[in-house]
């Protein structure tokens, strides 16, 4: 996770959103990569 | 898909394996991820448990991606470790070939464990009880756990939605190999359970479907075991690419030379020149959408 940001360096998610990633519906998932979108997350 | 209350899976990219998380007053984690991930899987494992207690983590089986994680955590959390009984001896001697480290490229901060469980040992986890399940194939000393209370599987790298960890034995000495994850697809199909967790990848409740496309694998790499070759040379080469996330194009040769088990499987199976090996390699794994060249590099695409 980087210090600066709290987001994992790899995919921009948030702890919480990794921790919640296996619960999620796909509607919920399809959310949070709309949001890594404007994070500028790698496509 | 609904898990049963006090079971949390921490899924993440294919580098590291799922933790899964029984909680309880004291709580167990099932492995602990890729030793690059560790720090990050520390952060996820104590985010689950909410200020409870760490009290066991356990293995499915000892390869890099499940139990690289296992030093950090028993550093942080000063939690008790187990391991399948036949994974003990290579531990002791932190044997860098069976456990496929160096020789494959991978890495994995060594630990050292409590006990050791076997096939039909019963394990409290979490709020339920499990069995342990001997699950030989992709890894000989692998074990899964079986919960009937929960109806759940926990099956490593046994079983997977879209097929099961590469069986590398086969290709190093250990006939069986093969035979043995078959045993082991049938132990699954004997079980009754409702969802199956796997060491990669959601959790799925299909395991009629999910056995009869694991079934359909392995009838291929019997019917030719070249083809389990190329498996796992694309397995090998897309971990160390999940890791490295760039390589020159003209390193990719002498790569494949000095990884001991890539030069070995392509030596003694797939007898490709060098460069011809590379080729063949990259434009599959590309085709696969695993890869794609970008300028005079190959970078991974996940």
């Amino acid at each position: 996770m980087s210090p600066d940001t709290g987001l994992c360096e790899g995919c921009q998610r948030t702890l919480e959103e990794i921790a919640a990633w296996s619960a999620m519906s796909a509607e919920e998932k399809c959310a949070v990569l709309a949001q890594l979108q404007k994070r500028g997350a790698r496509p | 898909l609904k898990l049963p209350r006090g079971i949390q899976i921490l899924e993440r990219g294919w580098l590291s394996s799922n933790n899964i998380v029984l909680l309880a007053k004291g709580a167990t984690v099932v492995d602990s991820g890729y030793g690059a991930h560790a720090q990050q899987t520390v952060a996820l494992v104590e985010h689950a448990l909410q200020g409870r207690p760490l009290e066991r983590l356990v293995n499915t089986h000892c390869h890099s991606d499940h139990m690289g994680g296992n030093a950090a955590l028993q550093r942080h959390f000063r939690c008790r470790t187990s391991i399948p009984a036949g994974e003990a001896p290579l531990i002791d001697r932190w044997d860098e070939r069976e456990l496929i480290l160096s020789a494959a490229d991978q890495r994995a901060e060594r630990f050292s464990y409590d006990d050791t469980f076997g096939d039909g040992d019963a394990l409290a986890m979490g709020d339920y009880e499990w069995r342990v399940i001997a699950a030989p194939g992709h890894d000989t000393h692998a074990v899964m756990f079986y919960s009937q209370q929960a109806r759940v599987l926990i099956s490593g790298d046994a079983l997977w939605e879209n097929g099961f960890g590469a069986v590398f034995a086969q290709l190093f000495g250990r006939e069986s190999a093969l035979a043995e994850t078959r045993s082991t697809l049938e132990r699954i199909a004997a079980l009754d359970c409702d969802i199956v967790i796997p060491g990669h990848g959601r959790p799925f409740g299909d395991v009629g479907a999910a056995l009869e496309r694991a079934f359909s694998r392995l009838k291929g790499y019997e019917e030719d075991i070249t083809r389990l070759a190329r498996h796992v040379v694309k397995v090998l080469f897309t971990f160390a690419m999940l890791e490295k996330r760039s390589m020159p194009l003209a390193a990719v040769p002498a790569y494949l030379e000095r990884v001991a088990i890539l030069a070995e499987i392509n030596r003694g199976y797939l007898k490709m020149a060098p460069a011809a090996f590379s080729d063949w390699l990259i434009a599959d794994l590309e085709r696969a959408g695993a890869l794609e060249r970008r300028g005079s590099a190959v970078v991974a695409r996940s």
